[in-house]
């Protein structure tokens, strides 16, 4: 069984019942967990309404692998301790010990409670990303050992491609899950997005666009592959046809924040402010949090010469496009698929 | 006002486009020497990424624009006089210019003491210096006497004389990047911010603590005072300053102030004509992108190009941006019109030095920036963004929309090199507009047209008497046949580089000025009727 490890944590002192507790806890944050197992194994056995010692002997036994042993004192420390520090702790613990026996369901129900309790704790954050992760290892794992012949492990290796930033390679796996089934939704348009990022090359606008088109003949209410080719018409200056297909994204799905901001600069573009603001409230009603849909509304009522709204937008703006989180979301944006998009 | 309403559309010169063909003419022209700036193959610090500038100015007043080439550590930034007949000589130490080593980064040009002769102001990450011109036949630095001793190091990059209070005397802008100190700065790969497509690079711009920029007032007396803050010029203090580029963007009358920054929103100091400016760019529309977005901005250019008589500006940006087009729609309020203008398409290039010119004299002004990536680390990707790239060429087609003609424009603009720097001059009086580049650690480029399109131009060379001597902020409006084109003098933009001072036009197939009207930034407004074409036309502000 592998043994958990525990990071330095913060302990905020709590009133300890003797020296020796002091030493064992002082002994668990230098890092001698067996040191400190016999040592509090010792202390219970004389103290075992001692809290702080039923607390650490948990996690000290956690920490030399005997997870068996720790999960009860966790638990009941989890449950029942009114100090929030000593409950975080056998919290994160109880989490480590179930990720390490693969007992998700446990991780997962600890987790969520450790979560309303310290929603803004880094510790808490790090476990869930670390239990969402092995989920989805575990399932790719399976299913690259039962079925490595389905069009779904090219479709997931061009996924993961992309995110690499390994475009070439990514477009050349859907290329092959498209073969393999070439009426799968969403392969042409994973590999019209990965040929766009795949190279500056403008001929590759067209290739793209290509796909784009392929995704819609199957599925034509793809709302998204239409936005798409709207933004390739745009860099090919050719406004008509892409607010065309911004229209049409629109009409496809009314709640289409992007489209409805690209349709809205296609009418600002032609100084049909009035038409533009109403797109571009619709779309800031739609994601208050969109940068881009305020920034074009900033601008749609300055140009109006509604100049009052216009600062109120600059002041959301503003408020939004601060970095560095501003930065990190744009990050988080290029990776986002199309399923935030419809 | 209806002025500029002249036929907008298509080239109007008869028979085939013109095919220019630039070819790099700097060996010839006796321009032989490397410009150090840092690592070839690797960069250790940002300070090795963001040098040099380029100058044309004609220091020794022959008519003829001279060179100035700014140099990074290990080298000397060098003055070439200019001898005619397409030929420079190195005039560095015979101009007491010698000793000017450091890490240089822009340059500036302009008469700041209106004793007749073009001083020069360098930058750097370090003290800046200011040369007097003593006569045409010296240089002094007056740096400390002048009060521009700075009091800690500082990362000085693009900077412009600009008369803002239009006392006749050449006030000086100067941006600041960030607060850069080798012994503090992490190293390639420490944090975050130190990887580019996972690689390891030179820290920066962000994590790098910002700076602010700095406006100094011309007492008139040969010294500057600090303003920055009385004026307004250092309240902005989360931004990445490099480009500078002055103009009259609200046609009021009084020079306004753009920086192209780095990462973080671009900034427009409006002045509002009591010494104060007030920064307003997020609203009048060139901060950021049309998607909100801050763009990795470097060097920036003014020109009316759609003909509309307001000033344009067109902003460098990084690779895996657009460039960025922001069309004046009256009043000093910009839409983004990269897209609609077809420049839309060059993202692989991290741009520097651009300019509006007109290299075929068709009246319409045309486009060029040079290119190559910060990171020479880049090559190791074998992806289609490089180090050293070639430069872009956008023809003017008239209508607001260019066309990229770089792969036909001859084998100058095809050359690989990392640029940064690029000035504009018609060094040879002949009507055609060359193009100085400084390029990282080799010899600079000098873009000539060998071919002559079948058009006409005119020079202007404006000269101060009640306004400042370089005549900066003179707003020049010249009508030929059906076409009005407006123009100003202004020292610095492009990318911390400096442009020859004298405005050149394009008349396409007119072979007369009807009419230049000038608005002196004294208030004075001066009309001339009738000039005759393809000649270098000097100008002197009434005295009256």
């Amino acid at each position: 069984m592998p043994v958990i490890r525990f990071l330095p944590l913060l302990f905020a002192a709590a009133s300890l019942s003797a020296q020796t507790t002091a030493e064992a806890v002082d002994a668990f944050h230098r890092g001698h967990y067996l040191q400190a197992r016999q040592m509090l194994e010792k202390i219970v056995d004389g103290s075992p309404r001692d809290t702080v010692a039923r607390t650490f002997l948990g996690l000290s036994r956690a920490a030399t692998g005997a997870c068996d042993a720790a999960r009860p004192d966790l638990q009941q420390q989890f449950d029942s301790n009114p100090e929030g520090s000593l409950r975080r702790l056998a919290g994160l613990a109880l989490v480590q010990c179930a990720l390490a026996q693969n007992r998700m369901s446990e991780a997962e129900a600890v987790l969520e409670k450790l979560q309303k309790s310290f929603p803004d704790d880094a510790d808490v954050l790090y476990e869930t990303a670390k239990v969402h992760m092995k989920g989805w290892n575990d399932a790719v794992f399976q299913m690259y050992q039962k079925t490595p012949a389905s069009f779904r492990v090219n479709q997931l290796s061009g996924e993961i491609f992309e995110l690499q930033g390994r475009y070439q390679d990514a477009a050349t796996e859907y290329r092959k899950a498209i073969q393999k089934n070439p009426a799968a939704l969403n392969l042409h348009y994973r590999l019209g997005r990965a040929l766009l990022l795949q190279s500056h090359d403008s001929a590759n606008l067209k290739e793209a666009r290509k796909e784009f088109q392929a995704e819609l003949t199957l599925n034509p209410s793809d709302a998204v592959a239409e936005y798409q080719i709207g933004q390739i018409l745009v860099a090919e200056r050719d406004p008509a046809g892409a607010a065309a297909r911004f229209e049409k994204a629109v009409s496809l799905n009314p709640e289409f924040g992007e489209a409805l901001v690209a349709l809205a600069r296609t009418k600002a573009d032609a100084k049909k402010y009035t038409e533009a603001i109403g797109l571009l409230e619709r779309a800031v009603k739609l994601q208050p949090t969109s940068e881009s849909a305020h920034y074009a509304l900033m601008m749609a009522y300055r140009n109006a010469g509604r100049t009052e709204d216009a600062q109120r937008e600059k002041a959301v703006f503003d408020k939004l496009s601060r970095p560095p989180e501003g930065e990190f979301t744009e990050f988080l944006k290029k990776l986002g698929d199309k399923a935030s998009k419809q | 006002m209806k002025l500029f309403a002249g036929a907008c559309g298509l080239l109007f010169f008869a028979g085939a486009i013109y095919a220019p063909r630039f070819e790099n003419v700097a060996a010839k022209a006796g321009l032989t020497r490397p410009f150090p700036n840092g690592g070839d193959k690797t960069k250790k610090f940002i300070v090795e990424t963001t040098g040099s500038g380029a100058a044309f100015f004609d220091y020794d007043n022959d008519g003829l624009p001279d060179i100035f080439l700014v140099s990074g550590e290990g080298g000397l930034s060098r003055l070439y006089h200019n001898e005619g007949q397409g030929r420079f000589t190195d005039a560095t130490a015979k101009m007491g210019l010698a000793a000017a080593a450091g890490w240089g980064q822009g340059v500036c040009a302009a008469d700041y003491d209106n004793d007749g002769f073009t001083d020069l102001f360098v930058t750097y990450w370090g003290q800046n210096h200011l040369y007097r011109n003593i006569g045409g036949r010296r240089f002094e630095d007056v740096t400390e006497r002048a009060g521009l001793k700075q009091d800690r190091v500082r990362y000085n990059t693009g900077c412009a004389f600009l008369d803002y209070d239009r006392d006749g005397h050449a006030d000086l802008f100067v941006a600041n990047y960030l607060k850069f100190d080798p012994r503090n700065t992490p190293e390639p790969g420490e944090n975050p911010y130190c990887w580019y497509r996972n690689l390891p690079v030179a820290c920066g711009p962000r994590g790098l603590e910002f700076d602010r920029n700095i406006l100094y007032h011309n007492n008139g007396d040969g010294t500057f005072t600090d303003v920055s803050a009385a004026s307004g010029i250092a309240e902005p203090d989360r931004n990445y300053s490099l480009g500078v580029l002055t103009g009259d963007f609200n046609n009021d009358g009084l020079v306004d102030i753009y920086v192209a920054c780095d990462r973080t929103p671009s900034l427009l100091y409006i002045n509002r004509a009591n010494g104060k400016f007030s920064e307003e760019a997020v609203l009048r529309g060139v901060a950021y992108d049309e998607n909100g977005n801050a763009m990795s901005g470097m060097g920036a250019s003014a020109g009316d190009y759609d003909g509309d008589g307001w000033l344009d500006i067109f902003r460098s940006n990084f690779s895996d941006e657009r460039e960025t087009l922001y069309r004046n729609r009256g009043r000093g309020d910009f839409d983004d019109a990269t897209a609609l203008a077809g420049l839309a398409r060059n993202t692989r290039y991290v741009g520097w030095g651009c300019g509006f010119f007109d290299f075929d004299n068709d009246g319409w002004k045309d486009l060029l920036l040079v290119n190559g990536h910060v990171f020479p680390e880049v090559e190791r990707l074998g992806i289609d963004i490089h180090f050293r790239d070639r430069a872009i060429l956008y023809r003017n087609l008239g209508g607001g929309k260019f066309a990229d003609i770089s792969e036909t424009a001859g084998p100058g603009l095809a050359e690989r090199h990392s640029a940064r720097g690029a000035a504009f001059a018609d060094y040879d009086n002949d009507g055609l507009v060359e193009v100085l580049i400084n390029n990282q650690n080799e010899v600079p480029s000098l873009l000539k047209q060998v071919t002559r399109p079948p058009n006409h131009w005119v020079l202007l060379k404006l000269t101060g008497t009640r306004s400042n001597r370089s005549a900066l902020g003179a707003r020049v409006r010249l009508t030929a046949g059906d076409r009005t084109q407006v123009d100003e003098v202004r020292s610095g933009g492009s990318y911390l580089s400096q442009s020859d001072l004298r405005l050149h036009f394009g008349l396409g197939a007119s072979t007369q000025v009807d009419r230049i009207e000038i608005d002196w930034p004294s208030g004075r407004r001066q009309t001339l009727r009738n000039s005759a074409a393809d000649r270098v036309v000097t100008i002197e502000e009434p005295r009256d």
